[in-house]
């Protein structure tokens, strides 16, 4: 029936889309930060139950635990770049105490966050359709040119071109 | 944390605007973790605000709503 075959597909992608932005939120806060970039929605993807976004990143070499500290250290060089020796996140932690415990507020996605999104959700939509799959999420921040997101993949030895192929031929993987 | 020292020449944009990005997400975390520590320590929110140069209505709402 009609009305069943619209409504299937964004019920059957609701429990994924809450682990993204739920997962990207926490994963800023986590890193103090008030909004969650598309660096954080691609931690969240690879932390998703379909493996698809790990599988992407194994196939190029890459290791997507060491993301997160890529991360921070990505914005760490940014300051050393113009003779700034960043304050460590530890050390801010021990100095002034952690800020409050996690998310008691609505959640809080920065531009290239919900860019991201939107970009993984055209790429699920044009994939026959397929639900959503952590590979979407990394094809579509692969595809970002610059931001911090980019500087992180770059920083870990990753081409993007070649994460955004891997992550494809992880989804063709799913339709066999 | 040293003084500013350099700026990257004007055909690396993207080192700049990196930085900019870095300095912002530090400014954010001492911002969060520096009210949290003032109002562990008795700070009002009004005070809080004075100290940002921020309205009170605005400091509570950024910081008070994730206090849950």
């Amino acid at each position: 029936m009609k009305l069943t075959a619209k409504l299937s597909r964004p019920i059957r992608d609701v429990g994924t889309i809450k682990r993204l932005l739920t997962g990207a939120e926490a994963e800023a806060h986590a890193q103090g930060e008030s909004l969650a970039g598309a660096e954080h929605l691609l931690l969240a993807a690879l932390e998703l139950p379909d493996g698809t976004a790990r599988r992407a990143f194994e196939r190029v070499g890459a290791a997507p635990d060491d993301l997160r500290s890529a991360i921070a250290t990505q914005h760490a060089e940014a300051l050393r770049a113009i003779g700034i020796e960043p304050v460590s996140d530890e050390l801010l932690d021990a100095e002034l105490g952690t800020g409050a415990p996690a998310g008691t507020g609505p959640l809080r996605t920065g531009a290239s966050a919900q860019t991201a999104f939107r970009a993984a959700v055209d790429l699920a939509k044009a994939d026959g359709p397929s639900p959503l799959l952590g590979a979407h999420v990394v094809a579509a921040v692969a595809q970002i040119e610059h931001g911090t997101a980019a500087r992180t993949l770059s920083g870990m030895g990753i081409d993007r071109d070649a994460l955004a192929t891997a992550a494809r031929e992880e989804l063709a993987l799913r339709r066999t | 944390m040293a003084a500013l020292t350099r700026i990257p020449p004007p055909d690396e944009p993207s080192a700049a605007l990196a930085a900019v990005v870095a300095l912002r997400r530090l400014a954010d975390r001492l911002e969060r973790a520096a009210v949290a520590r003032a109002i562990q320590e008795g700070w009002t929110w009004a005070q809080v605000a004075e100290a940002l140069g921020v309205t009170r209505q605005a400091a509570h709402k950024r910081h008070a709503g994730r206090r849950g």
